[in-house]
């Protein structure tokens, strides 16, 4: 890993570029860009002050290499995709799978090993390392496996039948068309079984049914 | 992961039951034939006294309703006054019919035995779920007896933040306790069936590899001896499918929580005693903090939907009893282990929190009503149904009944007549005024009411241990007092809200209760006057009608009017932690959890306060983020996706959401064009079920220049920067 930006920066003058640009692009450009770079390794808990710089530089470099042939990317576009990149290839060294083709299935799995091993806390400074690694970090890398479930054992439930026995017939009438209609009809009868029922029963409810009638009467008035 | 779908082979029966048990079901009508005849009789006399009264003054139609209403309502009393005498002579001279007595089951071997863990979940706290797994785990571990059992993550989740802090969590518990291959965690594409669906899912899938299943509530714990030994004792009793454990409530800190939770300790073990009296081997379940036999469950258990539409008709909402039901239908005996210790559940903080619990369960409850009646069930589960129901219709009832009360009172004072008291069945012996004999009855009632409490006391005097636990006899007995002196006044609240429950679920309708604001020491002021303002003027207008008829009348009104006046400050007072921890320092309502708390529970509340102030919680929005920004969360989020899709169920299920169409990855581009905000929760929880876009997301956003992506996800990726 060549970590030198000396290289660059001296370059300038070499390549005819003007001062504060370096591979085409200004500074803060290149300055946006390796913020971008370090957030990312940031994310990825890389604690090491002077790690996370060598690492940065190193992503900088091959998109300092880019620059010159792709004009259309921004520094920070470049750097981005090396990250990606430098990432992905890494992850298909270590878990020694092809990086080619692998549709995030690579980098995703390579970022649960890196969590699943602790990289961050054990191996901080293996990570984008080449090889050789050490024994226990590529085994613990390559078994780091999340398992949510044990095997499936599929098995089909399915609910018995329950005989309600009189409510299974109550609830059959919810079904009834006009059921609203036969409710209000029934509260009708009902009104009347009351009215009936407080005018012929006793001396007293006759009084307050007049009492309360004599009272409806007096609001209007 | 090989995954074969195999029905249930054969018919599960219990084993043949032994003389020992055909003795046990001889004795058992009998128990039950004997407590619920002394109801009868205490119901029945105390409704002739009163009946007598009503004839004293003058029978009419409203004496007729005033009188069906007063037997309903003294006979629910009355099952509970005669469950605390039960419990307490069962606990003072001993109860040998309980299933931690029958056989030797401390000496046997769980060796082989494999045991599920459920933890269902559906959009709570996330950190207190995992941190009660955390615990429960850690208590087994210690037991030695970790080997047969797996732990399950449930999760239901609708809302995306949750769900992508489950898995983080998760994993954050996996790696912390070595336990990869030992707790799972899983979330289903649909939490269809809500609860009882998501452990149908569960059986469904892994239920064949264990012959027991623990199920825990969100707020649950456990200490691992307890579970160990709801195993042995499945594994002693081979006719059992159920034991539910009596969780005490724990954690309280506000002092409503602290009151009820000291009401659960003393009180309780009397109750369940007395229920484990009729109940024996026809227990009930409660939904959590049981163990259950895996095989008959599967077989017997998955609920049918009710005919007919809701609020009666569908899913069985409260699936825990008609579940006990069924079990003991096809005869599998189901147990109350009310003496087994270390079974704990959390409690609402504040009343309003309380009654939008009660708002759910009456309506499960309320629905039993249609499995009432169904056929094969056992007379014994109809009597558990019952008493679920008339759990909330008494309140409608005692509403009715008050209502009718003051309905007379108008009638006579309208009538302009005097009430002239005649001589009654009981006036040759009693020789009472009409007063007296009214007063009579008002008496038995508060004693029927409160003789169970009293029994509590007593219970606790003779108790040398107990009674240091909780204080001392008399802290014990004053924190009684204030606890009585409160719940009256919360049983009117109760009353009006349990009969809207029952009204709004009759009609059809929601109840709205609006986000509820909580300040750290507890409820506003303003959130309170907006909960409590129709309760107090009720109680204004009805105490102001009942002073216009009768000012005598008013003052007997008075307690039920007190709670509904002080709703307000009540529901204040009660919710503030700062009084709940100055009655803990005054020695009040103090409970054995809290005088020597279980280890396991001292873990939880340390653990939960550092957490509380570890870190500010992030927003919904954030967390979603990490789930595309940070490379581990992403990479967890986007393994747990792709896990999943090895289910044949869940594959069609995604495919079934829009998982893997196009219109997915253009959600994916508005979300980094235009931020989260742009999108709704469907939306983002359609993003993040798909696994070819959640990973895409992640290196768009990361490699995408600024321009490209929405400031929202600019300022995102700075907060990574140091």
């Amino acid at each position: 890993m060549d970590l030198s930006l000396e290289s660059a920066l001296n370059a300038p003058g070499a390549s005819g570029e003007p001062a504060g640009n370096i591979a085409g692009r200004p500074l803060d450009e290149w300055n946006a860009a390796y913020a971008k770079v370090e957030s990312y390794f940031h994310a990825l808990r890389i604690r090491n002050k002077v790690l996370l710089g060598r690492l940065v530089i190193h992503v900088l470099k091959r998109a300092m290499r880019r620059a010159p042939q792709e004009t259309h990317l921004s520094a920070t576009e470049l750097a981005a995709e090396e990250m990606d990149l430098v990432v992905t290839e890494w992850f298909g060294q270590v878990l020694q799978e092809s990086p080619v083709g692998a549709n995030h299935m690579l980098s995703t799995r390579g970022r649960l090993a890196l969590l699943l091993v602790d990289m961050p806390g054990k191996w901080q400074e293996q990570f984008l390392h080449p090889p050789p690694w050490p024994e226990e970090f590529i085994k613990a890398m390559r078994e780091a496996y999340l398992r949510a479930g044990p095997d499936f054992q599929l098995a089909k439930m399915a609910p018995r039948p329950l005989d309600l026995g009189p409510i299974a017939t109550l609830s059959n009438l919810s079904m009834l068309p006009f059921r609203k209609m036969i409710f209000v009809w029934l509260m009708l009868m009902l009104l009347f079984v009351v009215l009936f029922v407080a005018t012929h029963n006793s001396e007293q409810n006759q009084h307050l049914l007049r009492a309360f009638l004599l009272r409806v009467q007096n609001l209007f008035h | 992961m090989p995954a074969t779908a195999s029905e249930p082979s054969t018919t599960t029966t219990p084993p043949n039951g032994t003389t020992f048990y055909r003795k046990r079901t001889i004795r058992r009508w009998l128990r039950l034939f004997v407590f619920f005849s002394l109801v009868t009789l205490l119901t029945g006399a105390v409704s002739v006294l009163f009946a007598d009264l009503l004839w004293r003054s003058g029978w009419t139609n409203t004496s007729t309703i005033l009188l069906v209403l007063f037997v309903i309502l003294f006979g629910l009393i009355s099952i509970g006054c005669m469950h605390g005498i039960f419990g307490f002579v069962l606990r003072t001279f001993g109860d040998p019919d309980r299933i931690t007595r029958f056989g030797d089951y401390k000496k046997q071997s769980i060796e082989g035995v494999s045991v599920a863990v459920v933890f269902p979940t559906y959009n709570e706290g996330v950190a207190r779920v995992m941190e009660g797994l955390r615990t429960t785990y850690v208590s087994l571990e210690q037991t030695g007896q970790i080997q047969g059992f797996d732990f399950f993550i449930l999760s239901d989740s609708t809302d995306p933040a949750k769900w992508v802090e489950e898995e983080l969590r998760w994993c954050e518990l996996v790696r912390e306790l070595d336990a990869l291959g030992r707790i799972y965690y899983r979330r289903r594409i649909s939490n269809e069936g809500k609860k009882s669906g998501n452990i149908r899912d569960f059986l469904s899938t892994w239920g064949r590899r264990y012959r027991y299943f623990i199920v825990f509530d969100a707020d649950s714990v456990m200490r691992g001896e307890t579970m160990v030994d709801l195993v042995k004792m499945m594994e002693v009793h081979p006719q059992v499918g159920l034991i539910q454990s009596v969780p005490a409530l724990v954690n309280a800190e506000s002092l409503f929580g602290r009151m009820q939770q000291f009401a659960n300790r003393l009180y309780g073990p009397i109750f369940i005693a007395g229920l484990n009296f009729w109940a024996q081997g026809f227990g009930n379940y409660w939904g959590h903090n049981a163990i259950i036999r895996t095989e008959p469950f599967m077989q017997y258990c998955d609920l049918p939907h009710l005919p007919g539409r809701k609020p009666f008709g569908g899913q069985i909402l409260s699936h825990d009893f008609v579940e006990a039901a069924l079990l003991v239908k096809e005869n599998w005996q189901v147990w109350l282990a009310y003496d087994l210790e270390g079974s704990y559940e959390e409690i609402p903080q504040d009343m309003v929190s309380n009654a939008q619990r009660d708002r759910r369960w009456c309506q499960g409850n309320l629905q039993h009503s249609l499995v009432l009646f169904g056929r094969g069930l056992r007379g014994i589960s109809r009597i558990h149904f019952l008493l679920g129901i008339f759990g909330y219709l008494a309140s409608p009832l005692w509403l009715l009944f008050l209502i009718t009360f003051n309905w007379a009172l108008w009638n006579l004072k309208s009538s302009e007549l005097s009430v002239i008291v005649t001589r009654g069945m009981t006036t040759p012996w009693l020789k009472l005024s009409g007063k007296e004999h009214a007063f009579l009855i008002f008496m038995v009632c508060m004693g029927v009411l409160f003789v169970p409490k009293i029994l509590a006391l007593i219970d606790l005097a003779f108790d040398r241990e107990r009674r240091k636990l909780f204080g001392g006899l008399q802290r014990a007995t004053l924190s009684a007092v204030l606890e009585t002196v409160f719940s009256s006044l919360h049983a009117p609240l109760q009353m009006l809200w349990h009969s809207k429950f029952v009204a709004t679920i009759l009609l059809g309708i929601g109840v709205h209760w609006g986000p509820q604001k909580r300040t750290a020491d507890g409820m506003p002021w303003s959130e309170a006057v907006r909960q409590h303002w129709g309760q107090t003027l009720i109680g204004i207008l009805w105490g102001a009608a009942v002073w216009k008829l009768d000012v005598a009348t008013f003052w007997w009104f008075l307690p039920v009017l007190m709670g509904m006046l002080l709703a307000i400050p009540l529901s204040v007072w009660t919710s503030r932690t700062s009084l709940g921890s100055r009655a803990r320092s005054l020695g009040l309502f103090l409970t054995p959890e809290e005088t020597f708390p279980p280890s396991e529970l001292d873990t939880l509340r340390v653990r939960m306060a550092l957490l509380e102030k570890a870190s500010p919680a992030p927003g919904d929005n954030a967390i979603v983020a990490e789930a595309v920004l940070d490379p581990y969360v992403n990479a967890i989020h986007v393994s747990l996706l792709r896990e999943k899709q090895l289910n044949p169920e869940y594959r069609d299920a995604l495919a079934k959401l829009g998982v893997g169409r196009p219109e997915v990855r253009e959600l994916g581009e508005k979300l980094l064009g235009q931020g989260p905000e742009a999108l709704t929760t469907a939306e983002k929880m359609l993003i993040l079920s798909d696994a070819e876009v959640v990973p895409w997301l992640h290196r768009q956003a990361w490699i995408r220049p600024s321009k490209a992506l929405a400031s929202w996800w600019q300022a995102a990726i700075r907060k990574y920067a140091r």
